[in-house]
């Protein structure tokens, strides 16, 4: 097709638009050789994508010549299609990129092979990393590989290969190399620590070259301690990933050795080191004894070595597997790290100063009540010294005496307080004195409280609603607020919708088999030996009961055997979490659960009710009712459940003790409280962090002192921390993925509960 | 009478066995005995409770009579009961009366498997009278000095039907058991499984993998005696992925997710 020809075409397609003429005339006159075929492939996409995006437009008429070369032509709709997808989800770029640089990927797709996805490689490799760490470790997506020392991040999708186990070998490697930058400690141990390599690359000329280098010898630490700890991993990469990059590596510089050395055997990377390397230095590497600080010297020792005129964005590379260094993100989650450790040993602190007798307390701050002319000690006025010597030899001396000192009087610590400013110490290097001078702070403002109250400080609680009144447990006092919190008992308005129908559609394989299981626990038969009466002789107690008579002694007449049911005699109150975090998804599985559970339980025979909680302060602690022990799972009761919405927030302990009251009244063998949740108590109000832990805590104890069951079922990822001190180790369960809820949720109430 | 006593030469054991102390476990228990208190043990499957009963008997040259306990476990079981033999009745008594009887050591294993009317009966034996009705005989059995009362169960179960009534609790000293650390439980394997140190090293390290896999959903990780079954069957030949799988992986979960991070794992490890 002439050029004229084909520019006509196009401003014919793309009118009232009117193009500028260069811009067509590059992107058409590739065409003029083309065969009538293609150019009309080329035109016949133009209304498409035009009125989308006139550069996406552009780019595709300039990319599509090389892109027919392994593209075929009944194939280009269908690769416009995903451009035009990830335009409109992703934008422009990564459109572009897709056309440009994705193309050999999106082949592979179109040949059944090619990319694994995370969402499919996730359920595996979480468990799986998990596990090797050690650690609660997460898994997010990001384009790039990195980790901030608490989530691994990775590419939603690997197409390392074509083959899908090469894939997710991968996907392990990526995962496992990150966690070995992180015990390696290539981030140095704290915050602070990884701020001073922070500013260790901006020293020198090029940081990028500087951090690239300092990567990749840590990555080799890595991978001599992976050789160590994981040789079959190590095995299998070397098998199906390390062999392959090197037969693509190419090497642009002296320094790459430093990034082959990586991927090498160890006799390999002996060799490729002492090029770079001086012989103690390389020997330590291999070995194994090399420190991030060797790292950080060799960094600097090479990069002193490199001529000015030299481009060093291209000196040294890293794999996708090593992927980036980002240090802020390491440095940020340190910080929340150190700050809810510094949180809690804050909270031990005051509660350890309140635990101190008033005399002594007065007498501590007694300085700062004759500065001040209000009662409240002034934080800043607290001088906190830790022993400065020990701080640094922390690591060297863990039995040394820690000494903390508040307005020039020592303070003799607690062995828990001590174990858990060590740890902060070994873990942070120092112990900042906001936060021993905010427990000071703390202490102060309770110690007035505690003066004050009692008597006078109750608020008022809305006229003509009373509410139930709640004790609430202070763990820095050691005691109950009471009356401390307003409880009101209110009913969810029924809500008519098909949200019931649908979910029993949903799930209706696994309601069938739902009802099975539970119909099966609740005919748990067995025979009773030893009645009176029965429906066939018991022989052991026959014989007993002659040889019985023939000792001289009167015979039992318990002779018969009986088939019995056994009765469960289970009264259980589910607890639902209906705080604002419960939005979406989490909500609709929760409903969802609960409605199969209900579904089960109708079966199965158990007494069980339905409460949701909520509230704002003490003031207004909500419990809803969904359904009653003993009322039939009717209508309005459905509608009930489906009305169930996230409100405002968490404040567990009332809740509890609302739950404990009402089954305390109840005679059944076993009575449970399964609460439904997904973080953390919290309230508006100071209700938040240990104090809230500590009362829920608290609640759950007079629970069980009723001898009432707690068990709960979290979704919260960090659920590990607190849960096991709430609750206790074997009394809670977490749920990785909330979609998973409904299916899990009667598992679990059987594996209780048989 | 000579039966009886053939019977308790049984319980008598002569070998001594291997167990390691993780911490004063040994001494405790040994003053436990010497003031006539009963033990509780607790902690996780498989991690030396019934072993370190056995090192205890062995210690203290008593027989260890052994109870597994089950939902049908009757007080007759426990105690004893006639018995026709030609054409006489003839007293048998049961393992925790031939305990008493002759002051060996009567361990339940695995008492919250028991109904808790069952389990009532040692009540009397467990505080300072120590002692046990035998009401079919009309006898009042008194411990003598070496009996001991010993009974184990697992507090990780997550059954709220199976749970120790406080008053069954309150009257034992309490050891709890755990899995060892690592160097420790290194040493067992490699004693017990026959395998070198780097493969014992090895397995320990996959047990505490798995150990922290509680919040992914497993409900308990390997057990040291996973571990040496692993090893045992190492030891016999078969090879490392297959061993692990069978006797390390498989008896943890049925969750085809769960399985497959522990098969990774073991791919990763080994």
């Amino acid at each position: 097709m002439r050029p004229a020809t084909l520019a006509k075409r196009f401003y014919d397609l793309v009118a009232p638009d009117i193009p500028n003429e260069w811009d067509v005339e590059e992107v058409l006159d590739p065409f003029a050789d083309e065969s009538e075929a293609i150019c009309e492939a080329a035109l016949g996409h133009v209304p498409v994508i035009w009125p989308v995006s006139h550069s996406l437009c552009y780019d595709f008429l300039r990319l599509l010549p090389k892109a027919l070369r392994t593209l075929s032509i009944e194939q280009v709709p269908r690769w416009i299609g995903i451009t035009l997808d990830l335009y409109e989800t992703k934008g422009l770029r990564a459109a572009q990129r897709f056309m440009q640089d994705d193309l050999k990927e999106y082949l592979a797709k179109l040949d059944g092979s090619g990319g694994l996805p995370l969402s499919i490689a996730g359920k595996q490799l979480l468990p799986y990393i998990r596990g090797i760490a050690r650690d609660d470790l997460r898994i997010a997506v990001s384009r790039q590989c990195f980790t901030d020392t608490k989530t691994i991040f990775v590419p939603d999708e690997i197409s390392f290969s074509e083959n899908i186990d090469e894939n997710f070998l991968f996907y392990k490697l990526i995962l496992t190399f990150q966690w070995g930058f992180i015990v390696c400690n290539s981030f140095l141990s704290s915050p602070n620590k990884t701020r001073d390599l922070v500013d260790f690359f901006q020293g020198f000329a090029s940081p990028h070259l500087a951090s690239s280098i300092y990567q990749n010898l840590e990555s080799i630490r890595v991978r001599v301690f992976l050789n160590q700890e994981l040789p079959g991993l190590m095995r299998a990469a070397e098998k199906h990933i390390f062999s392959k990059l090197r037969d693509r590596f190419h090497k642009i510089s002296p320094l790459s050795a430093l990034q082959f050395a990586i991927i090498v055997n160890k006799e390999d990377m002996a060799a490729l080191l002492s090029e770079i390397l001086n012989s103690n230095d390389r020997n330590a590497f291999i070995t194994g004894q090399a420190s991030p600080h060797d790292s950080m010297r060799i960094t600097e020792a090479l990069c002193q070595d490199i001529k000015q005129e030299q481009d060093t964005e291209l000196l040294v590379k890293t794999f996708s597997f090593q992927g980036v260094f980002k240090l802020s993100t390491v440095v940020t989650a340190g910080k929340i790290k150190e700050q809810q450790m510094g949180e809690e040993l804050s909270d031990l602190m005051a509660t350890h100063l309140l635990s101190l007798s008033k005399k002594e307390l007065a007498k501590l701050m007694q300085e700062d009540q004759d500065k001040k002319s209000g009662n409240i000690l002034a934080e800043s006025d607290i001088s906190m010294i830790v022993d400065s010597e020990f701080a640094g030899t922390a690591k060297e001396e863990p039995d040394a005496p820690l000494l903390v000192t508040i307005n020039n009087q020592e303070i003799d610590l607690p062995p828990e307080l001590e174990a858990f400013s060590k740890t902060f110490l070994k873990e942070f290097g120092h112990l900042p004195a906001k936060f021993i001078s905010s427990a000071a702070g703390k202490a102060g403002k309770l110690m007035l409280e505690q003066d004050i109250t009692g008597s006078t400080k109750t608020e008022q609680t809305p006229e003509g609603n009373a509410g139930i009144f709640y004790d609430e447990w202070d763990y820095r006092r050691q005691g109950y607020r009471k009356n401390w919190c307003t409880l009101h008992c209110k009913s969810l308005t029924p809500v008519y919708s098909s949200f019931i129908r649908n979910t029993l559609d949903k799930y209706h394989g696994l309601t069938i088999r739902l009802r099975h299981q539970f119909e099966m626990m609740r005919s748990q038969e067995h025979f009773v030996k030893r009645q009176r009466e029965g429906d066939d002789i018991d022989f052991d107690a026959l014989v007993e009961s002659i040889s019985d008579t023939k000792a001289g002694l009167p015979g039992s007449d318990r002779l018969f055997i009986r088939l019995q049911r056994d009765e469960r005699d289970i009264a259980v109150l589910f607890l639902v979490d209906m705080s604002n975090s419960t939005t979406g998804w989490i909500n609709r599985a929760l409903k969802e659960s609960l409605v199969l559970m209900a579904e089960a339980m109708e079966v199965l025979g158990d007494r069980y009710g339905i409460y949701g909680f909520s509230g704002m302060r003490r003031s207004r602690c909500e419990f809803f009712h969904v359904k009653h022990l003993e009322e039939s799972y009717g209508d309005k009761v459905k509608e009930r459940l489906t009305s169930i919405t996230p409100s405002e927030y968490t404040r567990m302990g009332p809740a509890i003790r609302h739950a404990t009251n009402i089954l305390q009244d109840v005679d059944a063998k076993a009575r449970l409280i399964i609460t439904l949740t997904d973080g953390k108590p919290e309230d508006y109000d100071d209700y938040k962090g240990q104090y809230a832990i500590e009362d829920t805590r608290h609640a759950l104890l007079e629970a069980k002192t009723a001898d009432i069951h707690p068990f709960c079922i979290t979704i919260d990822q960090e659920a590990k921390e607190y849960m096991k001190h709430m609750y206790g180790p074997a009394n809670y369960i977490f749920i990785d993925d909330v979609r998973k809820l409904p299916v899990r949720m009667p598992e679990i109430y059987r594996a209780l509960t048989c | 009478m000579k039966q009886q006593n053939q019977r308790l030469e049984e319980h008598l054991i002569t070998k001594k066995p291997y167990y390691l102390a993780t911490g004063s476990e040994i001494e405790i228990a040994l003053a436990a005995h010497k003031n006539g208190l009963p033990l509780l043990l607790k902690g996780p499957t498989g991690c030396g409770k019934t072993r370190f009963m056995q090192f205890l008997a062995w210690k203290l040259k008593l027989p260890l009579i052994t109870v597994s306990c089950h939902d049908d476990l009757s007080t007759s079981d426990l105690v004893g009961r006639y018995l026709i033999r030609s054409g006489e009745a003839v007293w048998t008594d049961g393992p925790l009366t031939l305990a008493v009887r002759h002051g060996a050591i009567c361990y339940l294993d695995e008492i919250v498997e028991a109904r808790k009317d069952t389990t009532v009966v040692i009540h009397p034996l467990a505080d300072d009278r120590r002692e046990l009705p035998v009401e079919k005989r009309g006898e009042l059995l008194s411990a003598p000095p070496d009996f001991m009362i010993s009974v184990s169960y697992n507090p990780g179960y997550q059954s709220v039907l199976k749970d120790l009534k406080p008053s069954t609790r309150q009257r034992f000293v309490a050891l709890s058991f755990d899995y060892p650390e690592a160097k420790m439980e290194t040493a067992i394997v490699l004693r017990e499984g026959h395998v070198t140190q780097e493969v014992a090293e090895s397995l320990v390290k996959l047990a505490e993998m798995t150990r922290s896999l509680k919040e992914s959903g497993l409900a308990e990780g390997a057990s040291t005696r996973l571990l040496i079954q692993t090893g045992q069957l190492l030891s016999s030949g078969i090879d490392i992925h297959t061993a692990c799988r069978a006797a390390l992986i498989e008896p943890l979960s049925d969750d085809p997710e769960l399985l497959g991070a522990l098969q990774e794992m073991v791919s990763s490890v080994f």
